[in-house]
C-alpha cells in the first residue's frame, strides 16, 4: 500500500507540472501585452523599459519558462505587475482568508448533505423524502450569485440580522476577543452557507442512494430481526458503511468549493483567493494568476489523493494496480 | 447500430412514462419557442433606453409586468431576449465540447499506448484546475465578444467526454463486429467513425444534456463577473449583476432573470435524468 502511494505522489508532481506548463504558455500565447497599461505619454519610456526588463519580460518565452519554472520550484511565484510586490505576499493574506471560508462551507455541506440523505433514506417516499429530492434538485440549479443576492436581500437588507459583505466591522478593531469572534462569525454564515449547500445537495442524492443500498442488505434484516431499535439499526449499522464514501466525495469536491469560492468571495467581498484572481484577470497580472492556478490544482491534486486514501482506508477490499495480491 | 430501432423505441415508451423527464423535456421546449418568438410577445425592444428618469425602476405593472431596470427598458422583455443568449450559447459550447472531447477520446481509446497515455495525462491536468478558474484564465487572454464566451465554454469543459468516450471505446473494440470490420479491412479511420462513435452515442448524449446546466451557470456566472456577453445584450447573468445594487428599491431586476436561469438549469437536469434512466438504465447508476 505504501508503493500504491508513493506511485500516486509521484504522478500527483507530474500533474502539477503540466498544468504549470499548460498555463504558462496558454497564458504567453496571449495577443494582449502585460506592460500595455503603461502606455501612457506622462511615462517615461525608458521606466517602462526599465520594468519590462525588470519582469523578464523582454526575454524569449522558453527562456522566461525556464527561469520561472526554477523560481516556482524554489517558492518563488514573482513579483506582481500590479503592485510591484512579491505574489508570496498577496498570497499570503488571500490564502488563509479563502481556507477559512472554505473550511467552514465544508462542515455545512458534509452536516447538511449527510443528514439530509440519511433521513430521506429513512423514510423513503415520503413526504420528506419527495420534497427533500426535489429540493437537492432545485439547489443544484441555483446560481450561486443569485442565490447570494436573495439571501443577502432577505437577511440583510429586509431583517438587518446578518452583514452583507466583508470578514469583519469596520469598527472591529475597537472589539473584545469575544465580540470579535461573534463578530467574525456573523460575517462568515451567509457566504460558507452559499458555498456549501450546492455541494450539499449532492451529497445527500449521494447518501440517500447509498443509505438504501445498505438498508436492503441481510444484515440490516439481521440486525432489526434480532429486536433492534429502528435508529439503533440506522445509525449503528446502516449509516457506518454509507459513510465510508463520504471522504471521497468530499476529496473530490474541492474543485467545486474552489470554483464557487471565485463567485462567493466578489459578491460578499470577501479578501480572498477568488478575489485577487477576478481582480488579476481585469488587470492581466499574469504572475499572480499563475500562482493561484498552481496552488488551486494542488489543492485539487491533494482532494483527489485525499478521495484514493480514503477509499483505501475504509474499505480494504480495494485491489491496487501493479500489487496484484501480494498484500 | 447494435441493437437498432428497438432499442430506441423501447426507450422512448421508458421516456414517456417519466412525468418528471417529461416536464423537463416541455419546459425547454417551450424556452426555445419563447427564444424564437421573442419579438412577437413583447412591444417593447431590449435594448434602447425608456423616457428617462420617470421610467427608471418602473415596479411591476399591467404595462411592463416584471417592472424596468434603471436604462428604463422592459425587464420582462430582455428576459425574452436574454434566453436566446442562454439557450444558443449552452447549445453550441455543449456540442463544441462533445466534438473535442469524442475526437480526443476516440483517438485515445483507439491508438492505446504513448498516445493514449500522453492524452490522458494531459486531460488530467486540465481536470485539475478548477472549471472557472480555466475559464477566467483563457478570458483574461481576449478581449470579449459573444463568440469568445461561446468557444471558452466548450474549450474547457471537453475533458469529461473525453474520459467517458475513451472509456466506451477501450470496452467496444474488443468486441467481434470491430474485430470483422478490421479484417474486412477497414481502415482506422472508419473503424471508429462509423462502428465506434455510433455505439457510444447514448452516453454522449446523456452526458451532454446533464452538462448544459452547467454551461448555463456557468455563462451566467462570466456574465455577473462582468466577464461574459458585453453589454447592451440582454444576458440572464448581467441583468442579475445590474440589480444588485438596489436590491431593496428595485428587487424585481434581479430577482426574475434569476429565477429564469434556475428554471432552465432544472429543466435541463430533469430531461438529462429522464434520457439516463430511460436509454441506458444501467451504465450510469
Amino acid at each position: 500500500m505504501a508503493r500504491y502511494f508513493a506511485g500516486r505522489l509521484g504522478q500527483s508532481i507530474l500533474l502539477v507540472w503540466l498544468v504549470l506548463t499548460i498555463t504558462f504558455f496558454l497564458l504567453h500565447l496571449a495577443p494582449g501585452d502585460p506592460m500595455a497599461r503603461y502606455d501612457d505619454p506622462e511615462m517615461d519610456p525608458e521606466t517602462v523599459e526599465m520594468m519590462r526588463r525588470q519582469f523578464g519580460l523582454d526575454r524569449s518565452v522558453p527562456e522566461q519558462y525556464a527561469r520561472w519554472i526554477s523560481n516556482f520550484a524554489r517558492g518563488n511565484f514573482g513579483i506582481s505587475l500590479r503592485y510591484n510586490r512579491p505574489v508570496s505576499e498577496l498570497l499570503a493574506r488571500a490564502v488563509p482568508n479563502t481556507l477559512r471560508l472554505t473550511v467552514v462551507a465544508l462542515a455545512v455541506y458534509i452536516i447538511l448533505g449527510v443528514a439530509l440523505g440519511v433521513t430521506s433514506a429513512a423514510r423513503k417516499n415520503s413526504l420528506f423524502d419527495r420534497v427533500g429530492t426535489l429540493a437537492a434538485l432545485i439547489v443544484y440549479s441555483i446560481p450561486s450569485f443569485w442565490l447570494a443576492l436573495m439571501l443577502i436581500m432577505l437577511f440583510s437588507l429586509k431583517l438587518g440580522w446578518l452583514p452583507s459583505s466583508h470578514m469583519q466591522s469596520i469598527d472591529a478593531a475597537s472589539l473584545g476577543a469575544l465580540e470579535l469572534f461573534r463578530n467574525r462569525a456573523a460575517h462568515l454564515v451567509l457566504p460558507a452557507f452559499v458555498l456549501g449547500v450546492a455541494s450539499a445537495a449532492g451529497m445527500a442524492r449521494y447518501m440517500r442512494g447509498s443509505m438504501l443500498d445498505e438498508l436492503r442488505c441481510d444484515y440490516v434484516r439481521t440486525a432489526r430481526a434480532k429486536g433492534l431499535s429502528e435508529g439503533a439499526v440506522l445509525m449503528k449499522h446502516a449509516f457506518r458503511n454509507a459513510a465510508i464514501p463520504i471522504m471521497t466525495i468530499v476529496g473530490l469536491s474541492i474543485p467545486f468549493l474552489l470554483g464557487g469560492s471565485v463567485v462567493t468571495e466578489k459578491i460578499f467581498s470577501w479578501p480572498g483567493m477568488g478575489s485577487l484572481m477576478v481582480e488579476s484577470i481585469f488587470t492581466r497580472d499574469y504572475p499572480v494568476v499563475l500562482a493561484i492556478n498552481f496552488i488551486v490544482s494542488v489543492m485539487v491534486i491533494l482532494g483527489n489523493l485525499l478521495a484514493d486514501l480514503g477509499y483505501a482506508l475504509l474499505d480494504p477490499r480495494i485491489a491496487y494496480s501493479g500489487e496484484g495480491g501480494e498484500r | 447500430m447494435s441493437g437498432g430501432s428497438f432499442f430506441w423505441s423501447a426507450g422512448w415508451a421508458r421516456f414517456r412514462k417519466n412525468p418528471r423527464a417529461m416536464a423537463g423535456a416541455a419546459t425547454i421546449l417551450a424556452l426555445y419557442l419563447v427564444a424564437i418568438l421573442a419579438p412577437v410577445l413583447t412591444p417593447y425592444d431590449p435594448v434602447s433606453h425608456g423616457d428617462l428618469p420617470e421610467m427608471r425602476h418602473q415596479p411591476p405593472s399591467r404595462e411592463h409586468l416584471l417592472g424596468t431596470d434603471k436604462f428604463g427598458r422592459d425587464v420582462m422583455t430582455r428576459m425574452l431576449y436574454g434566453s436566446r443568449i442562454s439557450l444558443t450559447v449552452s447549445f453550441l459550447a455543449v456540442t463544441i465540447s462533445v466534438v473535442l472531447g469524442s475526437i480526443v477520446g476516440a483517438v485515445a481509446g483507439y491508438t492505446g499506448g504513448i498516445v493514449d497515455a500522453v492524452m490522458m495525462r494531459m486531460v488530467d491536468a486540465l481536470m485539475s484546475i478548477p472549471r472557472l478558474f480555466l475559464l477566467l484564465t483563457c478570458i483574461a487572454l481576449f478581449s470579449r465578444s459573444l463568440l469568445l464566451v461561446t468557444i471558452l465554454l466548450g474549450a474547457t469543459g471537453w475533458m469529461g467526454t473525453a474520459r467517458l468516450v475513451r472509456g466506451q471505446i477501450l470496452s467496444l473494440k474488443s468486441r467481434e463486429f470491430v474485430s470483422a470490420a478490421e479484417a474486412l479491412g477497414a481502415g482506422s479511420g472508419r473503424i471508429v467513425l462509423r462502428h465506434l462513435i455510433p455505439n457510444a452515442l447514448t452516453v454522449i448524449i446523456v452526458s451532454a444534456t446533464l452538462r448544459i446546466g452547467l454551461i448555463i451557470l456557468g455563462e451566467a456566472a462570466l456574465s455577473f463577473l462582468g466577464l461574459g456577453v458585453p453589454p447592451p445584450t440582454p444576458s440572464w447573468g448581467q441583468m442579475v449583476y445590474e440589480g444588485r445594487e438596489v436590491l431593496l428599491d428595485a428587487w424585481w431586476v434581479s430577482t426574475f432573470p434569476g429565477l429564469a436561469i434556475v428554471v432552465t438549469v432544472v429543466a435541463y437536469n430533469l430531461l438529462g435524468d429522464g434520457l439516463r434512466d430511460s436509454f441506458d438504465p444501467v451504465q450510469f447508476t
